[in-house]
This record gives structure tokens, sequence and C-alpha cells, in this order.
């Protein structure tokens, strides 16, 4: 097909011409490190088969309007809150696992490689398509399978724990497995428990598997499966001594770990740097009392001495670890500074984890204020980059974070902190879903409290929605600031965040927005005002719908409704404006009055149904001041004569007057005399009998109008 | 989030739906009233589906193209080729066929700029910047290399391979694993015997015109294992070329693959005609073989005119030229062109 095809060049997209510099007869290749005679080329830069992508993936900043790029770009698809953000990611991820278990339940189907890229005529002795191993179908171990040591050694390399237990037994345990291979298997059980890990595929499980601080409790499985094989190894070597140990430390079976430690000492069985570190974390778990767990730890370091062991940085970690376990107090503070110190000595630097068992150790709630993180941060800004060694290195920026917001609440530090973790590759340390958002959350809050507000307002543009959806107490300390900001455009837009974060039904916030639009509306542009209204406005639709709703389908937690004070607010708010659409607002929420809880704010409402009056609105006035007296207000009564005087065109002297006499029966239009009934209300405070009069009344007198 | 506002009518379509559901439901009792005669006692009081409704999303939020800053960085929104999405470009764009007179459509759900692959991903600063990032990769040209004739000198063999970039779920082209080689035939050292066995072994990836020996192989799966294959075939050849067999030497008159004036009879009937011309006596086989053809007048000119007969083909102008030598080597008059 191509033998005649010199060049393809009405295939190619990017024909690339390139002289060879193979060696042909007369020719020499260029001698790598030679310097260039001009013609032949110099040597060639050594880079890795990724550093171009990579130093082209560099110019890529963040955009703050994209969401992650694991989510859709869609308006439609873009998650806002966190629940979405949540199931969104798990949903695809869900989906990968359907495929994989499909794929691993008819492994025949997928023996053949699929032609790439599908063409039409087919040549089959060509196929670039390379085989991928981590696509292909995991085997499948059964009862029936024929196994062999080989099938042993597939699932402790890729770590599938519960495989590897069924190949062992299917092998014949413990008495058929050669020494080497059961030393394999004693520590891959050892390092999991025999529990199965979540896999490294599943990228979004493990991000949002909450991982709150991991129990400390004792879960060694004692005459599991680990000291079956341990039992049965002879001879016992350092390696299954070690595996064993170090296992049953970091599941926490502290005092088996110590025994079985002592037992290799006396069989002269040397111990490895790792298996000391894990017995010094468990010494809180085999002496009570901090002189007695001290003595404990010396001892154990001095014995590392004595057996000749280096420590390393492990080392350091876990009595950092273990000190910052046993509660606070000057002695312990005093213990880990001294270790570090000597540490130092050697030349052993601490680590992240060791700096977040130390900000454990000093920046206790409501303990004494101690600034050690600043001078962290200064020794940590030197490095270049931060390297991952230990678990507990995904701590340290959330709780440097808390310490800057709760401790020592300081926004300078609390922006070098943040500096550090976008520095180059350093997010990866940002642990997972939990542990980001509650930075985050410490992050925003520290700059609402103590950052200028252009500043806080910059932070927050970057960080929500996209990189961080704030929960409801940071949204509380957002609505704050924005009311002491006086940003009456961002707290139109505040509602509309509410909505979009799931948060719009949660009435503490919408009552706190309304409070911060009212102090703010006063002296903020026409148009802002206008926004505000219509996010006011919409605010009490909303909450009308949800109720329609709730009336027709029965929800676990029903919303509860706006209160009076709210919907005084939302009155106050839309009486500003002169657009059709607020005042309808403002006659819903008249309406919605009377049901709800609370007592509404009379002046507002005796302002509005001046208001109101003025504007012709006259049964709009005259059913907020049957509000006002039935709650009982002493406003109810000259708010009353004011309207009166407005609606009828008098002076409020006349209104007075007149209100003295008794049969205005039938002078009056019925709003007019709705707000005579009011008054009356107000001023005799007995309602009940007038009201069923006044409502006949009213409707005679309607038809009396109408002729 | 002010569009979200301004499109947001809570109620209004919920109401719909509601109203809907009713007439459907109205719709479904009547039907079955008609059908059904007797009416069936549901023991299981299987209660029929309600219509599922469907949940009306409150937040979707505006297009994020609202929300960008006018100087933002570009490359950060489009980084990687894309098929275009409305809501991420801030760019009024418009495309389609439309009568005459009218606009084209918009943006928004606009197959036709979905259609078409774009280069949003490669605006002018990107590829500076790209460019910059991977300078530290480059190494700087050799000086003297600065024009074609010193390029083709210094390295006269060319590579011609394709690489292929498409819209597909895979990255790889069958197609990009051929590989051509060119040379210019006049770069290789060859004598006569060496370029007429190298030209034999070629056979027709040899252009005459251009003077270019073409080689190209797709028989490997790999475009490296072609290019092996392709270096592989120009050295054997060269090397055969040169190689003298012991069979060479039967080359017989017959053959020749062109006509050679000093092996044919040609020569042997010219030589001996001037011998006898100028009556010198008659020559042996081999003195004739060895007679140089310039000792006689208008020798070569003969020479020529009869291997262009030969070797070019009869045409009109090889059949005048050799007309034109006959007439000098045997001093007749010049031919009178018919008037």
């Amino acid at each position: 097909m191509y033998t005649n095809l010199a060049i393809p060049r009405q295939w190619s997209r990017l024909a690339c011409f390139c002289r060879s510099l193979t060696s042909v007869e007369g020719q020499k290749l260029p001698q790598a490190g030679k310097s260039s005679d001009g013609i032949s080329p110099p040597p060639r830069i050594p880079r890795g088969p990724t550093d171009i992508l990579q130093a082209l993936a560099a110019t890529v900043g963040t955009d703050p309007t994209a969401a992650h790029y694991k989510y859709h770009d869609d308006p439609y698809l873009i998650p806002l809150s966190n629940f979405r953000k949540r199931s969104y990611a798990l949903s695809a991820e869900a989906g990968k696992k359907a495929a994989a278990w499909v794929r691993d339940q008819h492994p025949e189907l997928f023996t053949t490689r699929e032609w790439d890229p599908p063409m039409k005529m087919k040549t089959p002795y060509f196929n670039a398509d390379p085989h991928i191993e981590a696509f292909a179908p995991k085997p499948i171990y059964n009862d029936e399978t024929k196994v062999t040591e080989e099938d042993l050694v597939y699932t402790i390399k890729n770590a599938l724990l519960e495989d590897a237990v069924k190949v062992f037994e299917l092998l014949g345990g413990v008495d058929n497995v050669n020494e080497e291979l059961k030393l394999y298997f004693l520590q891959l059980i050892c390092f999991y428990n025999e529990k199965e890990p979540v896999s490294n595929e599943w990228i979004e499980e493990r991000w949002f598997s909450t991982a709150t601080k991991e129990r400390q409790a004792t879960t060694w499985k004692l005459g599991g499966l680990a000291d079956k094989i341990f039992t049965s190894m002879d001879p016992k070597t350092p390696e299954a001594y070690c595996s064993l140990i170090k296992g049953m430390a970091k599941y926490y079976q502290a005092e088996r770990a110590y025994a079985l430690s002592r037992e290799a000492l006396e069989n002269n069985v040397p111990l490895s740097t790792d298996v000391y570190n894990s017995l010094l974390v468990c010494i809180g778990f085999l002496k009570e009392g901090v002189t007695l767990r001290i003595e404990a730890l010396l001892e154990l370091l001095n014995e590392m001495n004595q057996q000749g062991i280096t420590p390393n940085t492990g080392t350091l970690t876990s009595c950092l670890r273990s000190l910052s376990a046993w509660g606070g107090g000057k002695t312990l503070q005093n213990m880990a500074l001294q270790i570090i110190a000597e540490f130092k000595n050697i030349g052993i630097e601490p680590n992240l984890s060791a700096y977040y068992y130390l900000l454990c150790l000093f920046c206790k709630e409501r303990g004494p204020r101690i600034d050690i993180l600043s001078g962290i941060l200064t020794e940590l800004e030197k490095k270049d980059t931060l390297e991952p060694e230990d678990v507990a290195d995904t701590s340290f920026f959330i709780t440097a974070m808390s310490v800057c917001s709760e401790h020592l609440q300081d926004m300078n530090l609390a922006e070098r902190v943040h500096k550090l973790l976008m520095k180059g590759d350093n997010y990866k340390l940002v642990g997972d879903a939990y542990k980001e958002s509650i930075y985050y959350r410490h992050l925003v809050t520290v700059a609402c409290r103590h950052a200028p507000f252009e500043r806080t307002m910059e932070l927050l543009d970057t960080l929500i929605p996209n990189i961080y959806v704030p929960e409801p107490t940071v949204m509380e300390e957002i609505i704050k600031v924005l009311e002491l900001g006086g940003a009456g455009e961002r707290l139109s837009e505040t509602w509309s965040q509410l909505v979009v974060f799931g948060h719009a039904r949660r009435l503490r916030l919408v009552e706190r927005l309304l409070d911060a639009m009212c102090a703010c509306i006063s002296y903020q542009d026409e148009e802002v005002k206008s926004k505000i209204r219509k996010s006011a406005a919409d605010m009490l639709k909303f909450y009308q719908m949800v109720e329609e709703r709730n009336e027709n389908v029965t929800t676990r937690t029903p919303v509860q409704k706006l209160s009076a004070v709210a919907l005084s607010n939302i009155i106050d708010l839309c009486s500003t404006g002169e657009e059709p659409e607020s005042w309808e607002a403002i006659q819903l929420a008249v309406n919605e009055l009377g049901s709800a809880s609370g007592a509404g704010r009379a002046d507002v409402i005796s302002t509005v149904a001046t208001t109101a009056a003025k504007k012709g609105q006259h049964a709009l006035a005259a059913s907020a001041l049957t509000y006002l007296a039935e709650c009982g207000f002493p406003e109810a009564m000259s708010a009353s004569v004011d309207t009166l005087s407005v609606m009828l065109n008098r002076s409020t002297e006349e209104v007075e007057t007149m209100l003295q006499g008794t049969d205005l029966q039938g002078k009056l239009q019925e709003s007019a005399m709705a707000v005579v009934q009011a008054y009356r209300m107000a001023k005799t405070g007995e309602p009940l009998r007038e009201r069923d009069s006044s409502e006949s009344s009213s409707d005679s007198e309607s038809s009396s109008d109408e002729e | 989030m002010s569009l979200f506002i301004r499109n947001y009518k809570p109620g209004s379509v919920y109401n719909a739906q509601i109203i809907w559901r009713y007439h459907s439901n109205k719709v479904d009792m009547a039907k079955k009233e008609e059908e059904e005669e007797f009416r069936v006692l549901d023991i299981l009081k299987t209660r029929t589906r309600l219509q599922k409704k469907v949940a009306r999303r409150t937040d979707i939020q505006p297009d994020r193209s609202e929300k960008m800053k006018t100087d933002q960085n570009w490359g950060n929104v489009w980084p990687g080729p894309r098929s275009f999405h409305p809501s991420s470009v801030p760019l009024p764009m418009r495309q389609g066929y439309v009568p005459k007179g009218q606009a084209p459509p918009g943006k928004k759900a606009n197959a036709e700029l979905m259609k078409v692959p774009n280069f949003l991903h490669l605006t002018p600063p990107v590829i500076k910047m790209q460019c910059e990032a991977i300078k530290k990769f480059c190494t700087p040209w050799p000086e003297l290399l600065n024009n074609e004739e010193a390029i083709e000198k210094n390295y006269p063999v060319e590579i011609i391979t394709s690489d292929y970039c498409h819209a597909s779920p895979t990255i790889r082209n069958p197609l990009s694993r051929i590989a051509t080689l060119r040379i210019k035939l006049s770069d290789l050292k060859l004598d006569k015997h060496a370029r007429d066995k190298f030209l034999r072994l070629v056979g027709d990836k040899y252009n005459e015109s251009t003077d270019l020996v073409t080689i190209t192989a797709d028989r490997c799966p790999i475009r490296k294992q072609n290019l092996d294959y392709v270096n592989y075939l120009l050295t054997a050849c060269y090397y055969e070329s040169w190689n003298v067999e012991d069979w060479e030497k039967d080359k017989t008159l017959e053959d020749m693959e062109y006509y050679d004036f000093d092996q044919n009879p040609s020569k042997a009937n010219l030589v001996s005609w001037f011998m006898r011309v100028s009556k010198k006596g008659d020559l042996s086989d081999e003195e004739i073989k060895v007679f140089d053809i310039n000792n006689i007048p208008h020798g070569p000119e003969y020479k020529k005119a009869v291997s262009d007969l030969f070797n070019n083909s009869e045409s009109d102008q090889t059949l005048q030229d050799y007309d034109a030598a006959v007439r000098k080597l045997l001093g007749l008059p010049e031919k009178k062109v018919a008037q």
C-alpha cells in the first residue's frame, strides 16, 4: 500500500522533514562531548522522557473561573456545592469501577488487542498499540484456580492482599511455601494488617474518604495469619522479626511488639532503625505518667546507641509524635526542643511531620500563645521542594493554618503558609478533600477576621466557588465582612451564592444576610440598590416555592419559614425602590407576616404603610397597619393616623378629630375603614368583636361603592 | 450571578408541571374507562407509578466567560486542544450558513463551531511562552550550516518521515512508521561500473531528472526499524555495486545496456574505411580497438551522432545529426533544405 508512496504528503497534517545524522559511507556521527566545529551539531542536552511535557505543563497556571479538570467544563455540569463536588467525582469513578468489574469478570473478552487506529485495511502483522499492564484484566483467584508460586509473587508485588492470602492458602499454607516467599508475604500482611487497602487506581475514593484522625485502637489481629507464619518460620530471620514488630507497633499492639523486641534482643537478633522508630511510638501504651514515659523514651534511645543503630529522620518524628501525644506542659515542650537540638547536632533536620507534632505540642487551644510557627516557616521556606516522607506530612499545612487562624490570629503568617503550599509542587501535601476544605476554612476565616477588606475580597474571588465552597459558619463570617466593608453589590450576589452552594434553606444565614443588606443599603448606588431589592424579592419567592413544595411532598426536614423580622427586612429593602416587582414583593411579605413567627419591625412596617398610602396602594397600607395593630405595637396608632391623613389628604389633626367620632361607617372607603379598625384595635386592644362587624360592614360598603 | 437572578422565575415552571401532570392523569383515566368493561379488584394495591417530577435545577451558574477578567492569562483557561465550548470562550463568535441578509447563529448550541478544529490553545503568547519553556532543551544551530548548499554538502542523506496529529481516541497512526531516504547519486563515490551496477540494483528508485535515489521502507511496525532498514538498504547496495563478480566478465556485446560505439562494428567499419581511404593498409582487430577516433577528421562527431541515434532512439533530431555527421565525414555537400 505504501511502497509507491514517496512522501505521504496527502495524509500528513504535520510532516516533518529532518535530515538524518546517521552514518553513511564517508560521514561520521557527531561525537558527543566534542566541541562544535561549526558543522556537526553540539552534544544533546540530556532529558527524561517527560521533561518536555513537564516544562510545557509548568507554563499553565490556575484559572480561578474554572472547576477542577476532573469535572466537565459546562455550566450544567460544574459542581458548586461540596455535596455535588463529591458525588460527581465519585460517580465518574464508580463508572470506572463498573468497567473494571466487567473487565475482570469477563477477561476472555479482552484478550485481543484493538487495531490502533481503526483502519480500513488491516495488516495482520502490524499493530502499534502497546500492551498496557494496568488496562489488562486482573487475574481472579478462587478455590478452583491452579496457582504457582509466581502467582504469589505477582499478588505480593501488586499488593493484592486478599488475592495473596487466597493464593497462599491454595499453595498449601505455611508448610508448603518456601522461606523467602513466606517472608515477603509476612511483610505484606504486616504492613496492611490483613486488610485490603484501597487501590491506588481509585484516586477520587482516596481523595474523598474522610480520614479523620486515625483511631488509636489496637487493631492488630492477634493469632492471625501473620503470627502463624512467623511461628512456622525456622530459622527466624531478623527481617521476619522486624516486619512483625513493625506491624504490631503500627496497629497499636504495643505490649506484644515490645515483648517481641526483648525476645529478639535475647536471641541476638539485630533490629533495624525502623523497628526502634515504631517502638518509640508505642511507649505511650506501655507506661503511664509523663516522667515514666520520658524515662522509657530515653532508655530506648540509649539502647539504640548501645546496639550501634544510627537514628534517622523517622526516629526524630517518632519521638515527637510520642511527646505530642502525651499532652502538653513545659516538661514535654522542653524535652521536644532538647531532642530536636540533639538531632540537629548529628545532622538530622526535622521533616514536615516532625513540625506537625511540634505544632500540636506547643499550640494548644486555650494554652498560652507560643509563636513557633514563624520559625518553622523560615526553615521550610529555605527548602526548594518539600518531599513527603511520612503519613503525617499531609497534616502539617492544615494544622499550620489552624494555628494561624485560631492560636495566633495572624493574617501575615497565614499568607506565608499559603504561599508555601502554592510553591512549586507542594500542593500535593494538602492531604485529602476533607483536609483541604478545613485548610481553606481556616484561611478564609482568618482573612475575614484579620485581613484588610481588599485582600480578603481578592482571596475570596480566587477561592470561591471552584476551589473551596464555604461552609455555613464561614459564610456567616464572609457576610459579616461584606457588611463591615459596605459591599452592597457583593451582598446582593451572596444570595445567589447561597442558592448555588446549597445553603439557601439555612434560615439563620438568610436572616443574617438580610440584616447585613438592611445595614448597608442606605449608602449604596441606585443600581446596587435595585440589585439588592431584586435579591430580597427573590428570597421571598424562593421561600414561598419551598413552602409550596413542602405541602406537596413530605420531606424529612421541613424547611423553616422566614421569620417576621426577616420579612420586615425584606419589606424595608424593597420599599426603597419604585419598581412594581419590589412592591409585589412587599405585598407578598405583608401577607406572609401574619403567619410568620416572631414580631416584625414596627418602624419599618409603619413607614411602608405610609409610603404605600402615598403610592395609592391603600389595601397594602391597610393590611400592614392591621398586622401592626394585631401585634399590639404602640406605633400602630400614630402610623394609622399618618396613613389616614395621606389617604384622605387631610392634616393629622383633622384625622384625629375625625377618629374621635363614632360613626364613620359608609363615609370611608373599604381600605380606609380597615385602617380605622386598626387604629381602634391598637387603641383599645379589643379587636375581635369589631372585626366581625367590620367585615360585614365592609362587604356592604363595597357593594354600596359599586352602586 | 446577575444573569441567574434575571432568568430565575420561581414557581412558573413548577406550576406548569403540576397542571401537566394533572392533565396527563386525567387522560389516562379516561382511556381506561373506555377500554375496560369490568373493574379489576386490585388486591395487592399496586400503585401506578406517578410521574416523577423532574427536579428543577436552581443553581445553574452563568457562563464562566462572564466572570473572566480582561487581563487574564488565556493559556490558563484553554491550556490544551479541545472542542469549542461557548461558556468558556469570552468571544462573540458566530458561524453557520444562513439565507442572505441574516446574521449567522451565535456561539451557543452551535454545532458548526464545535465541528471545526480550533486553535484556541495555540495563541501567539502561549506559543511564545511554550517556546521559552522548552528552550532549555535546545542546542544552538551549527553556525557554518547557514545555507542550503552547506547543508546539502555536509549532510547529503535526507530522511523523510511524517508525524500525524488528529482528533481521534488514539495518538498513533500507522503511516508515521514509513521512512524515506533520499540521496543524490552524484554524492556517492562510484566508478562507471559501480554506478551502472548501483542503478541496476536500485531500479526505478532512481530519478534521472533530479539525480535522486529514493528508498522507502514501510515493512517494519516501528519507524526506528524502518529507518534502520533504509540505511541498511543503501549501505548494502553501495557495497554490492563495488563488487565485481566473476560472471560479470562474461558480458557480451548483446548484454550491453547501452550502445557503446567503441565496442560495436560501427567503429571497425569506420576505422577500416578510413584506412582504406587513406591507403594505410589493413589493421588487425586488436589495433582497431585501440585506434583513436580523434585521428579521423570529423570522427568524434560521427561517433556522437551514431551513439545518440542508438541510445536516444530515432527521432528527427538524431537522424538529422547523423545525416550531417555522415556528410561531413564523407566530404559530401551539405543537405539542401527543400524550398
